[in-house]
């Protein structure tokens, strides 16, 4: 098998980069050969392309029920080992329960989430990446590799998608 | 010859309107977009600067100078003493959490609800919610006197053997707003993430280039990176909602939950909650307006359907906050209990009785005499005075329920005038920096999410539909 090589094309707008897309899986790319980098988010059936997968939502609900713990450890766990009687109360309470352990399991969700993204997406990450900032201008750039000896192959077609620019990929600092 | 129908108006300029009019129908490209919003960060003349050295003078003084010889002369140099040991450092606290619940109302309420005039005010609004809830906690530390031993509230065993008592409101109060705190400072940063790596990529080099590329933590905008973000801003907007909800009922609690006359009432959560949206929507105009006026290129993001849309929702919360208002003035009222009944003459035909009467005349008859009006609405600077006026009907509001109502309690011979003392240039303080922050943010970050109104303005086309152009709206997320 020939060497790979990291290509970088350019497209104005999406519908000619779903065009490419489609071009390079009729020339038997995978779809984990490729990525789409975008200054918005692109719903993956725009682009034709499988949904990526995200475990943010399983990392939150994992917050959420450390949250939860924590939160019926605060409000059960600590009368329990330190009784302090205030106005006749009980010292395990049911209905304030609830509040605490409302807030604790809101805030394991949230907080996770957030931790989530950044572990699922690799942030921070300051090393060299293939990227071109004209993304952040509204360019779409498909990111692909193929193997070296057929990038000609790969460049034609995606020219006549409607690429502006189709090039090696640099890894460079963000 | 014969006529086929009723009498028929002539129609009205009005009525052809142009929908390039709305940001979402009037697409720039995205490159001029962004250059517009840095363009507008960077930008700055004499007057801002010598605006931002008076408020960080003020914050110097207030919550420097002032605050130290609060802490070094105790309790004593504020105007707190029995029965008033709740003054203007908890209407603050109050006031502050209530401004901070505008940012989670337009961002995560109007965005669950797909209202698309949101767009380019998020931010605006989420930064008013993190900078509001830094206000709160400052009055908080103020109000605490001895502010070293916060950490006795914290869930750790302290010297005295003891934890916290989670059974009481003050502590829910204390997880609610931390919760709300964080939750809300991530809310702004999760979105904040594309912009700053779009203001990452247009800047040359310098501190500010170290200073995007750090806090963009290497975004370039693949399907995943998008994928996980948009997730967790999903889990976000649903999620924060009751929180928001939470935080203020809690704090009403702090009140409801004491068996005072004027506090100890059922409907004092949703009251509280409603009165918090009614300061918050109104600052946001005040936010939007001073935003527009003052920031280069913000005329094309900030229009009139945003104003419009500000405007409807103050009308409709201050119609809400009325109801409230009424349900908890007329319980009270009809019940005759004697110390309720004290309570209610002394607001009404006591010394303080105009405070009373302004704060009806600027939450309620000000915003039903004005913003019932389209134009009026989309007027910027109409709705911006009467978003200042709500402001300050607020504020009474607070200030009727806490230091003028816990004058009236039921041992008669403890009842006085509270009359705030360092308290005032405190506020002052609290105010000061609020603005300092934002200003200082409006140069920093950018306060407009290019990359929502792209998204927008994608999803949105002109339809022919007849005679008419008809705005469509494809749902791309």
């Amino acid at each position: 098998m020939s060497e790979a090589i990291t290509l970088l094309a350019m497209f104005k707008d999406i519908e000619p980069a779903s065009e490419g897309i489609e071009k390079l899986q009729q020339l038997g790319l995978s779809d984990d050969d490729m990525n789409v980098i975008s200054g918005i988010p692109v719903k993956h059936t725009i682009l034709g392309r499988p949904s990526a997968i995200t475990y943010v939502s399983r990392i939150g609900l994992f917050g959420a029920i450390l949250g939860m713990f924590l939160g019926i450890f605060f409000i059960y766990g600590i009368p329990y080992l330190y009784p302090l009687l205030v106005g006749g109360q009980p010292i395990f309470p049911v209905p304030q329960g609830f509040i605490i352990t409302f807030e604790m399991t809101m805030l394991g969700l949230m907080g996770f989430s957030f931790i989530g993204m950044f572990i699922d997406s690799g942030f921070p990450s300051y090393t060299p990446k293939e990227y071109t900032p004209e993304v952040s201008d509204g360019r779409i750039a498909l990111l692909f590799s193929c193997p070296a000896s057929e990038q000609e192959k790969f460049i034609d077609a995606l020219k006549d998608a409607g690429a502006e620019s189709v090039a090696p990929a640099e890894a460079r600092h963000l | 010859m014969a006529t086929l129908a009723k009498p028929l108006a002539r129609p009205h300029a009005e009525e052809h309107e142009d929908p390039r009019q709305y940001l979402m129908h009037d697409p720039l490209p995205r490159g001029q977009m962004n250059a517009m919003v840095m363009e507008a960060m960077h930008e700055t003349n004499p007057i801002f600067w010598a605006i931002t050295g008076v408020l960080a003078a003020i914050v110097l003084f207030a919550l420097g100078y002032e605050w130290y010889i609060l802490i070094m002369q105790g309790q004593g140099t504020a105007g707190v003493l029995r029965p008033d040991y709740w003054g203007v450092f908890l209407v603050n606290t109050v006031f502050w959490i209530g401004i901070s619940h505008a940012g989670t109302f337009i961002s995560a309420i109007l965005r669950v609800l797909k209202i698309e005039s949101r767009r380019p005010f998020t931010r605006a609004a989420e930064l008013m919610t993190t900078f509001g809830l830094v206000q709160a906690g400052l009055s908080i530390f103020m109000h605490l006197g001895r502010v070293w031993l916060v950490y006795w509230m914290f869930p750790i065993p302290n010297e005295r053997r003891i934890w916290p008592d989670f059974h009481s409101p003050l502590m829910w109060d204390l997880m609610a707003i931390t919760t709300y705190l964080l939750c809300s400072t991530m809310y702004l940063f999760l979105p904040l993430i594309p912009d700053l790596a779009m203001a990452r990529d247009r800047t040359k080099g310098g501190w500010l280039k170290q200073f995007y590329k750090i806090l963009s933590i290497g975004f370039r905008g693949t399907e995943g990176e998008w994928k996980n973000l948009t997730t967790a801003m999903n889990i976000f907007a649903f999620a924060i909602i009751p929180v928001m909800f939470s935080v203020h009922t809690i704090v009403s609690w702090d009140f409801a939950m004491a068996s005072r006359p004027g506090w100890s009432s059922t409907v004092f959560g949703p009251y509280f909650v409603i009165g918090a949206l009614h300061s918050g929507m109104a600052a946001v105009a005040i936010v939007l307006f001073l935003l527009r006026s003052s920031m280069k290129h913000y005329k094309y993001f900030i229009r009139a359907e945003q104003f419009n849309t500000i405007g409807t929702l103050m009308l409709l919360v201050s119609m809400a906050w009325a109801y409230f208002y009424f349900n908890d003035y007329l319980v009270p009222w009809y019940g005759g209990d004697v110390w309720d009944k004290l309570v209610q003459e002394y607001t009404e035909k006591g010394p303080l009785a105009y405070l009373w009467y302004t704060m009806l005349i600027v939450n309620i008859a000000v915003p039903w005499a004005t913003l019932w009006n389209k134009k009026w609405r989309e007027t910027p600077w109409l709705l911006a005075i009467v978003g200042l006026l709500i402001n300050v009907g607020m504020y009474l509001e607070r200030y009727i329920i806490i230091p003028v109502g816990v004058t009236i309690n039921r041992m008669p011979f403890t009842w006085r005038q509270y009359e705030p003392r360092i308290e005032i240039p405190m506020t002052i303080g609290t105010f000061a920096l609020f603005l300092l922050l934002y200003m200082v943010a409006s140069r920093l970050i950018p306060l407009i999410p290019v990359w929502e109104v792209q998204e927008g303005q994608e999803a949105h086309m002109i339809r022919k539909i007849g005679k008419a152009e008809i705005s469509t709206l494809s749902d791309m997320e």
